[in-house]
This record gives C-alpha cells, sequence and structure tokens, in this order.
C-alpha cells in the first residue's frame, strides 16, 4: 500500500513537473532566443540554447525604441489609477456597507448591472465622451477613464462587510467623522483586500493595451504594451529582427514577474477574496 | 434640526461621488449613448447624425459577416472556457491532495496569468513561425505534418485559442484549489464510511460543494472570452479571412477602422445583449443547482 502511494505521489511529481515545464517553457524561449544571432535564430532544427549568447541584444532592443518611456508610462498611470481607485473603492464600499441612504438599493443594483456589461463595448462611445472632454491624448485621460473598476469596489465592499458596525457606532460616540472612521479604523482592518486591490489593479493597468492604443496615438504617451506592438510591427518590421522583438519582449515581462515572485502570497490570495466578492 | 438631518442624508451620497461621477461619465452614460447611436447612421465626421431606426440591426442581422463573427465568437469562448474550467479543475484535483513542493507547480503553472498578453502573443506568434518555429518543429519531431498555424483559416483560431488557455488555465485551477480545500473532510469521512467510491464521491459531494467557483469561473471566463482583444490583434488581427473575426473584433474594426458608427453600435449592443444574456441564465441555472 505505502509502495503504491509512493509510486502515485511520484507520478504526480513528474506529471506536475512536465507540465510546469511546458507551461514555462515559452519564456525560456523567448529568452534563449533573445540571445541568438540572426541566422541561428533561422536555423532549423533550432538551437535550445545559443552558441554564443549575446547580451548585447537587450541592450540594441532597449535603444531602439523608447522603451524607458513606455515604462514609465505604463508605472506612472497604473500607479495613480491604483491610488484613485483605493480611494473611490473605500468610499463607495464604505458607504455601500456601512451607511444608510435611500439610494443604496438603486446604487448596489448600477453597479451589479456594471459587474454585467462588457466594458469593451462601451469603448466607442467612451471615446466620443473623450474627445468631447479634450482628454484624447493625456495622461489625464488614460487615468481618469479608468479609475473607477466595480471589481474593486466589490472587493473593498466584501472586506467591510466583515468588519463589525459596532466599530463605526463607537466611532460616531467617540464624535468622529465618517472619513475618520473609514480611514483610521476601517480600512486598517481590511488593509489586505486593499493590497489585493493595489496589485492586481496595477497589473492589469500596466498590461493595458486595447483602450490605451484607441484613446492616445501620440507615441510618447503609449505605455508598455502598445510601444511593444509598435516595435514589434515598425522596428521589428514582422519577423526581421526577432532577436530583438524577443529582448524586448522579455524586458516588458520580466517587471511584471518579479512582481509576482515578490508577491506571489498576495497575488493568489486574491482568488480567494474574488471568489467571496462573487457570492456577495 | 431639518438641516442637519439633509446633510446626514446627503453625505453618504458624497460618499459614492468619487466613484459614481466617472462611473456614469465613461460606463452608464456611454452605455446609454452607445444605444442611441445605434438607430443612428453616421461616420465620425460629418456634423449630423442621421436616424435610421433599427436599420442598423435589420442591416446587422442580414449580414453574413456578422453570422460569421458570432460562429468565431461561439467557438472561441466554448474553446477557451470549457478547456480552462475542466483543465483547471482536473490539475486542482491532483494537486490537492499533500503534495510536498506543489507550491513551486503552482507559482510556475499561474505565472503566465500576470503577464501582458500583448507580449506572450507576440512570443507566441514567434513559436507558431511555421517555417522552423517551436510548433512545427515539435510536431514534425513527433512525426506529424507541419501546419499553417496562423495563416491558415482552419488553424488561426486554433492558435489563439492556445493561447488564451495557456495563460488562465493555473489561475482556473488556484481557483479550484481554494474551493476543495473548503470542502468539509468530516462529510468525505463519512461517506468513506458508507462505501462511496471515489467517483460517485466527486459527482456526489465535491462537484456540488465547489459549484460556486465553478460558477464565477464561468462567467468571469466567459466575459473575458467575449471581450478578448489583445492576442487577436497581435496574432492575426482578425484574419485569415475572417477566421479569428471575433463579435469584439468586428465591433472595433467597424467602429475605429472604417468608421461605421451605428454599424458598430449595434454590434456593441448586441454583444452587452449576449453578455447580460448568458450571465442571467448561468446565475438561474445555479440557482437551481449550486449548493452552498
Amino acid at each position: 500500500m505505502s509502495i503504491l502511494s509512493h509510486i502515485g505521489k511520484l507520478s504526480r511529481h513528474l506529471f506536475f513537473a512536465a507540465l510546469a515545464l511546458i507551461m514555462a517553457f515559452p519564456f525560456y524561449w523567448m529568452i534563449t532566443n533573445a540571445l541568438k544571432t540572426n541566422d541561428e535564430i533561422w536555423q532549423s532544427p533550432p538551437t535550445l540554447w545559443p552558441q554564443t549568447p549575446l547580451w548585447g541584444n537587450f541592450a540594441e532592443a532597449w535603444h531602439a525604441a523608447p522603451f524607458s518611456r513606455y515604462m514609465g508610462n505604463s508605472i506612472i498611470v497604473a500607479t495613480s489609477i491604483v491610488l484613485i481607485q483605493m480611494f473611490n473603492s473605500g468610499m463607495m464600499a464604505y458607504a455601500l456597507t456601512h451607511m444608510k441612504f435611500r439610494l443604496k438599493g438603486l446604487f448596489s443594483g448600477i453597479i451589479l448591472f456594471g459587474y454585467m456589461v462588457p466594458a469593451t463595448a462601451v469603448y466607442l462611445p467612451s471615446y466620443l465622451v473623450l474627445s468631447q472632454l479634450g482628454l484624447l491624448n493625456s495622461y489625464a485621460g488614460l487615468i481618469l477613464s479608468n479609475c473607477v473598476s466595480v471589481f474593486s469596489i466589490f472587493l473593498i465592499r466584501q472586506a467591510f462587510l466583515q468588519v463589525p458596525h459596532e466599530l463605526v457606532e463607537a466611532g460616531e460616540v467617540d464624535g468622529a467623522s465618517h472619513m475618520r472612521i473609514l480611514w483610521t479604523i476601517i480600512v486598517p482592518i481590511a488593509r489586505s483586500s486593499f493590497a489585493v486591490l493595489a496589485l492586481i489593479t496595477f497589473i492589469d493597468q500596466y498590461n493595458n493595451y486595447f483602450w490605451p492604443t484607441l484613446i492616445t496615438k501620440d507615441p510618447s504617451l503609449q505605455l508598455v504594451s502598445a510601444g511593444l506592438r509598435s516595435f514589434f510591427v515598425e522596428g521589428g518590421a514582422y519577423g526581421l529582427k526577432w532577436p530583438l522583438i524577443m529582448a524586448a519582449s522579455a524586458f516588458t515581462i520580466a517587471p511584471l514577474l518579479l512582481v509576482f515572485l515578490v508577491a506571489q502570497k498576495t497575488i493568489m490570495s486574491s482568488v480567494n477574496m474574488t471568489a467571496g466578492s462573487s457570492k456577495g | 434640526m431639518i438641516r442637519s438631518k439633509f446633510i446626514g442624508g446627503l453625505k453618504p451620497v458624497l460618499f459614492t461621488l468619487p466613484a459614481m461621477i466617472p462611473f456614469t461619465v465613461f460606463w452608464l452614460g456611454p452605455l446609454l449613448y452607445v444605444l442611441y447611436l445605434s438607430f443612428n447612421e453616421w461616420d465620425f465626421m460629418s456634423p449630423e447624425k442621421t436616424f435610421v431606426g433599427l436599420d442598423n440591426y435589420i442591416n446587422l442581422f442580414s449580414n453574413p459577416a456578422f453570422y460569421q463573427a458570432l460562429r468565431v465568437t461561439a467557438l472561441f469562448c466554448a474553446g477557451t472556457v470549457i478547456p480552462v474550467i475542466v483543465i483547471g479543475l482536473g490539475l486542482a484535483l491532483l494537486m490537492n491532495k499533500k503534495l510536498k513542493g506543489s507550491a513551486i507547480y503552482q507559482v510556475l503553472l499561474f505565472s503566465p496569468w500576470v503577464t501582458p498578453t500583448v507580449a506572450v502573443s507576440i512570443v507566441w506568434s514567434w513559436i507558431y513561425e511555421p517555417e522552423i518555429g517551436l510548433a512545427n518543429t515539435v510536431l514534425s519531431f513527433l512525426g506529424f505534418e507541419k501546419l499553417g498555424w496562423l495563416q491558415d483559416p482552419t488553424w488561426a483560431l486554433v492558435g489563439v485559442i492556445l493561447v488564451t488557455i495557456w495563460k488562465s488555465v493555473g489561475w482556473a485551477m488556484i481557483f479550484y484549489l481554494v474551493a476543495l480545500r473548503n470542502v468539509p473532510a468530516d462529510l468525505m469521512e463519512a461517506a468513506d464510511l458508507d462505501g462511496a467510491n471515489p467517483v460517485h464521491k466527486f459527482i456526489r459531494i465535491t462537484l456540488p460543494l465547489i459549484s460556486p467557483t465553478t460558477l464565477f469561473l464561468f462567467i468571469v471566463q466567459l466575459i473575458q472570452a467575449l471581450q478578448a482583444y489583445d492576442q487577436i490583434n497581435v496574432l492575426t488581427q482578425g484574419g485569415p479571412a475572417g477566421s479569428t473575426r471575433t463579435l469584439l473584433y468586428m465591433y472595433y474594426q467597424s467602429a475605429f477602422e472604417s468608421f461605421q458608427i451605428g454599424e458598430a453600435s449595434s454590434i456593441a449592443m448586441t454583444l452587452v445583449f449576449i453578455c447580460m444574456l448568458l450571465s442571467l441564465l448561468s446565475v438561474i441555472f445555479s440557482s437551481r443547482n449550486t449548493h452552498y
């Protein structure tokens, strides 16, 4: 029996090791192909490891297009959106969970409705709204149009529902304002949900592509995905400079994999919370 | 007294404004606007919109390209949502029984989900390269014929689907791992005492208990699949011959490439309708079959 269970365990290990290898292989392939020469990359059969790794390809790709600008844009926009969403989701969730008002049912209904409507469907009218507001081609447009998220509100609402209402009442008895109660009593209790909000929103917005490319035509405002894509199409000229394209993809992906490795516990715990928030 | 009562009633609304204002400006308002636009003909440039009633819808529903896009959308949704859920659950079941070092596997399988779709799609387009790409190298090594992948109308959608599954399957697995961990152990032990076999236990106990997770994953994956754009844009741009043009991609092309605002808006409303219908149907279906 114990031998059998050992074999079972071993075969499960082998299975998952093989699967993990396959799943991670595109990343390995990206890095090794980034190190090849243009001749070697077209060799058949392909080499698993480059004959002489050209580490300089990374620097060359980095300077071939304004990638530092693209990454900077992504970081600025994503960080601003995270901060605004933490603020407005906190306020909204507090009103929905610990305050009484007439429109509460209506507002909850509207937000729930927003959960079901595909955001991409309203890209065309949102584009027209942004152009009316004169916010096309601007950081403000990129940030404001993404500054509210139904997911974030749900996530924080779920966390606030766990906080006993007595804490709010005690605060009121002490004469604290709702703002004070929210930010000094409730938010610290729900900090793990805010951490999840920050990480998930940052990753989403850093990677965001479709909407930003619609509303910013100016190359100096492009986020990193759009910048990489135009390098792929123009600079890389579709397949003429594959090693450089792979190198550029690698340094686009690297910061996110790094964030993920550092904060994997928090990111994976988001699963717990999102699954929970869907029930509420 | 009256004043303070008024302020007391106003304060909660003030708290909702930082979220409700952008929500109204960039979501609710545009939704009504796109509904209005779908009854008009407009090309972005001319100052006048022409009211055409239901013409946009009538034209759309008699356009063969619409039905092709609908078919591609259905295939793409079924081809990504079902495998992601089934494989995700399968992997979670395999991993759920104590396995040392499974944290490493979890991290590796989950990692594609955090990476930018555009960047990984570019990597995959190199893997799909027909002459010496990795996919065809592996195929010919295994003794199969090489495929045209993204250049071939019969395989392009499969190529896009594979990338999409690769990206989300680890994510679904983590959801199921959490759900499986919450299945009470004493319930399983009781079933063991009753002599239930593993298949029976799975169908009668595990599956119903994790059904809220299945519902959640189904809806989220479905809405994501209906809105998939990045990988299609990088890998195929809807081609070849429209074989990867989903409804969303058709909407994008008619709005931002051919500037047929009326047609685009009617596609958008169709998408909204499909999304809401499917979400409602799955909620109704699950409220009959879900056990919390």
